[in-house]
């Protein structure tokens, strides 16, 4: 098969290594083989942390060459541009959480937060394919902001690029996810799955 | 869900491990009896998935006071026939080194496998350094694994090693492998349970002679000469070759994998010979001698020194003089950091003349980088140490006028993130414990400073320091910013946090005891969220003569709010009649859960992200923050 290569970008603490960790546990389940190469350093004193998930293919590093990822799954805005702008390929899929950390940078007046067009801009120059949305809101209505992450899932899942089933992903949920916390991870999937649809539902009104 | 998949004893059955757990896997396959190490990133998560299953599996684990104690603690049990692994990071074999020494050259018992988690490009660490220099030096043999899977099978493999030539081994990981994730197929849980018995022939004096046991020099040698042996006809080393190629490389542990990619993206793989090395030390030269005696050009794909290369260099004047080779010492590749697909692509671009098969967008790139802020690191959100440290500065400021008066001298740890902004209030840290000597050095020669330590280093390598300030009589200011777990690492614990690395209650030992023991006369503990009751204890630190220490004492807020769960403090909240926008907290403090609310001109705080400590509603000079509900 054609590899599928994924770059999941992050702030620490967002769960995006979890998440990458279910994408490769779901593709085991489906018998592919996979690596993940994570990037995080001191990441839990607010650092970026970045994944790498590749499903199949022969390449043995664990990290993905410049421009050659298919999808970007960015959990914070800025983050998710800085790495999308590096690694996506030309008209790879992005997925972007609106939501904003602040860096200490821009906390203690020291940086800006740029503007949410200034970033989409320079994305755009790789990419049209870019699907955001307020991913942390969502998890929030599902009952615990800690599930952006399957939020995030959820999107991906919507876009019908992963290289295995949906219940494969769920099934890996349910097994690793502790019994109180699941109900609202499952709401947070399926909002996520939602706010693809809407956002493609509206791109092509748009185009109409 | 790492915890299970360690105790699972279902041999064929796949499973997704990080590099980390796969050694902790291997050890646990081959029936470890006792495991000890130093948490140090990139090395933690070995000691954190085996902390896990230690009960469950009937072995014994701890993290230990400092890597020297933790590679002493693994040989008395291998003197006594059991199987013990040690990990840690790189340098935290400089602190073992002392006892590694011995080790090597009296022989083990047990198999004794030493983890050394390399770091090139300094991920997380202060220096790039390669322990297979020190492996070499102390004649160690290493094994280098370049996957999960490997990484597992090697680590087993390591015991077997270790106890047929009674060496100690080490596995040497780096930062990519260790946090690296693949599929791993697990084997079987060894249930062999040994006599734990010392032995008297082996290891005593007493029995066997003082001589038989002192100078081993020879057997040593002779020794490594076995094992060399053995690697000749190891299986973990791959030699492909089908004999009319021209062009070969060696790959070393992870590095292997990055040169395999780029000939393959090149479609040079016909051309190309290989060698894929699993002992890096000893070399075994017959085999590198085949691949070498049959190309004219060889590439030495290696992280970080160029330690095969040199050797192959050394080889290849006897075996095939004309030989190019190529790699860090040809300047085909970088001196130093870590390598990657691309930089091999370059590599073997120039070599065959060929372009580059990886591009990379450079002007975007700059233009992103243009755009976007750094995101530095810096303290979580209702970290004590912010508190500590802004106490500090403020009582610098009182005492000496300018912070710039004193030379702050930090150390290894979360605190060590003084130097960033917007505190920008540490000036160095070099290695555990140096904060603490170095300010002596200082003293001596009349220059104002203060050490700034945590409590996890001070136990691991200040207490020494600390003794030698008040028997020699220089009168440093000592602050201990005492979070009672290492944070940096993961929060594991350690002898000042009251709990086992296996969860079990203990003694807590108390570092203002310590302190006291040491014969300082000055030791004062204060809660870092009173803002002006840890500034006093500062200021009397300051104006004090003879040595003195301040222990501020909070638990870790991640730590605290972890063991809250589910659920969560009490956030804080701006009254925004209050507010007048001065931005003092947000400019001054900088706790990551404020925010600027541009629309507004005010403060506010991120509610989500607010652990409740609130030390920034004590530096508001208006009173506009308070805790929600109340304001």
């Amino acid at each position: 098969m054609r590899p599928f290569k994924l770059v999941i970008s992050g702030v620490g603490g967002q769960g995006t290594l979890l998440a990458s960790r279910l994408l490769a546990e779901a593709a085991i389940r489906s018998g592919l083989d996979v690596i993940i190469g994570e990037t995080y350093g001191m990441a839990q004193r607010g650092g970026p942390v970045m994944g790498h998930l590749q499903i199949g293919g022969e390449d043995r590093s664990p990290q993905i060459p410049p421009g050659e990822a298919d999808a970007l799954l960015g959990f914070e805005e800025a983050e998710a541009v800085r790495r999308g702008a590096v690694y996506l390929k030309e008209g790879g899929l992005a997925i972007v959480n609106t939501r904003r950390l602040h860096p200490v940078e821009v906390i203690s007046g020291m940086a800006e937060y740029p503007s949410r067009d200034a970033l989409m801009a320079l994305l755009s120059e790789v990419t049209d394919n870019i699907v955001s949305f307020d991913a942390t809101a969502l998890a929030e209505e599902a009952g615990d902001p800690v599930t952006t992450n399957v939020v995030m899932l959820g999107a991906l899942c919507a876009s019908g690029i992963l290289p295995f089933q949906e219940e494969l992903l769920l099934e890996t949920m349910r097994e690793s996810v502790p019994a109180r916390y699941l109900d609202v991870n499952l709401k947070a999937f399926i909002l996520g799955k939602k706010a693809f649809t809407n956002h493609k539902r509206r791109q092509t009104g748009i185009q109409k | 869900m790492s915890a299970r998949v360690m105790m699972m004893d279902e041999p064929g059955r796949v499973a997704l491990l990080m590099g980390n757990e796969a050694i902790a896997r291997g050890a646990i396959e081959a029936g470890v009896s006792v495991a000890a190490g130093y948490p140090g990133t990139p090395s933690s998560e070995i000691g954190d998935a085996l902390s896990q299953v230690a009960d469950a599996l009937g072995f014994y684990f701890e993290w230990s006071t400092n890597e020297k104690v933790a590679l002493e603690v693994a040989f008395g049990a291998s003197m006594c026939n059991q199987r013990s692994i040690v990990s840690m990071k790189h340098v935290g074999l400089n602190v073992a080194l002392d006892i590694l020494n011995l080790i090597s050259l009296r022989g083990v018992r047990g198999g004794l496998v030493l983890v050394s988690a390399d770091d090139p490009s300094q991920h997380s660490s202060g220096q790039e350094q390669d322990n297979r220099w020190l492996a070499k030096m102390n004649c160690v043999p290493v094994l280098e694994p370049s996957t999960p899977q490997e990484a597992k099978e090697y680590t087993r493999y390591a015991f077997e090693l270790s106890e047929r030539r009674r060496t100690p081994v080490m596995v040497r990981t780096v930062t990519r492998l260790s946090h690296m994730r693949g599929k791993v197929t697990l084997g079987p849980i060894s249930r062999e349970k040994r006599m734990a018995e010392f032995d008297w022939e082996g290891f005593s004096y007493r029995v066997s002679g003082f001589d038989r046991l002192f100078r081993r020099e020879k057997e040593l040698n002779d020794k490594l000469k076995l094992i060399q042996e053995d690697f000749e006809e190891l299986n973990l080393n791959l030699l492909k070759m089908g004999g009319d190629e021209r062009f070969g490389f060696i790959g070393a542990g992870l590095s292997f994998n990055y040169a395999h990619d780029a000939v393959r993206r090149l479609g040079i793989e016909k051309e190309a010979a290989y060698l894929k090395l699993a002992t890096s030390h000893p070399i075994p030269q017959r085999l590198v001698s085949r691949l070498i005696g049959g190309v004219d050009r060889l590439l030495v794909v290696e992280e970080v020194d160029p330690f095969v290369e040199l050797h192959v260099r050394a080889l290849a004047k006897e075996v095939n003089p004309k030989l190019e080779v190529y790699g860090r010492m040809s300047g085909h590749l970088p001196g130093e950091g870590e390598l990657s697909p691309q930089i091999l692509g370059e590599a073997l671009a120039r070599i065959f003349n060929l372009e580059n098969p990886y591009r990379r967008r450079s002007e975007l790139e700059e233009r992103v980088r243009g755009t976007i802020f750094e995101r530095m690191l810096t303290f979580c959100a209702g970290c004590p140490h912010r508190a500590t440290i802004y106490a500090l500065k403020s009582a610098v400021i009182k005492v000496r006028g300018d912070p710039r008066r004193v030379v702050v001298n930090g150390d290894i740890g979360c605190y060590g993130l003084a130097h960033t902004p917007p505190l920008n209030f540490e000036d160095t840290y070099f290695c555990m414990g140096a904060s603490i000597g170095v300010s002596q050095g200082m003293r001596h020669v009349g220059v104002d400073c203060i050490s700034l330590i945590g409590d996890g280093t001070f136990l691991h390598a200040g207490i020494p320091g600390l003794i030698n300030s008040v028997y020699n009589q220089a009168d440093i200011k000592v602050v201990i910013a005492d979070n009672q777990t290492i944070a940096m690492t993961g929060f594991q614990p350690h002898a000042g946090s009251g709990k086992t690395a296996t969860g079990k209650p203990t003694r807590r030992v108390l570092i203002e005891d310590i302190a006291r023991a040491c014969g300082v006369d000055q030791v004062e503990v204060v809660d870092p969220y009173n803002l002006r009751e840890a500034e006093e204890a500062f200021i009397r630190m300051l104006e004090s003569k003879g040595v003195s220490v301040v222990i501020a004492r909070r638990i870790c807020a991640t730590e605290a709010v972890r063991m809250l769960r589910p659920r969560r403090p009490t956030p804080y909240r701006v009254d925004e009649d209050v507010c007048i926008g001065c931005r003092l907290c947000l400019n001054t403090f900088g706790c990551p859960a404020l925010e600027w609310d541009g629309e507004k001109g005010l403060a506010s705080v991120n509610e989500t992200l607010c652990m409740g400590c609130g030390v920034c509603s004590q530096i508001c000079p208006q009173g506009a923050i308070g805790r929600a509900g109340a304001v």
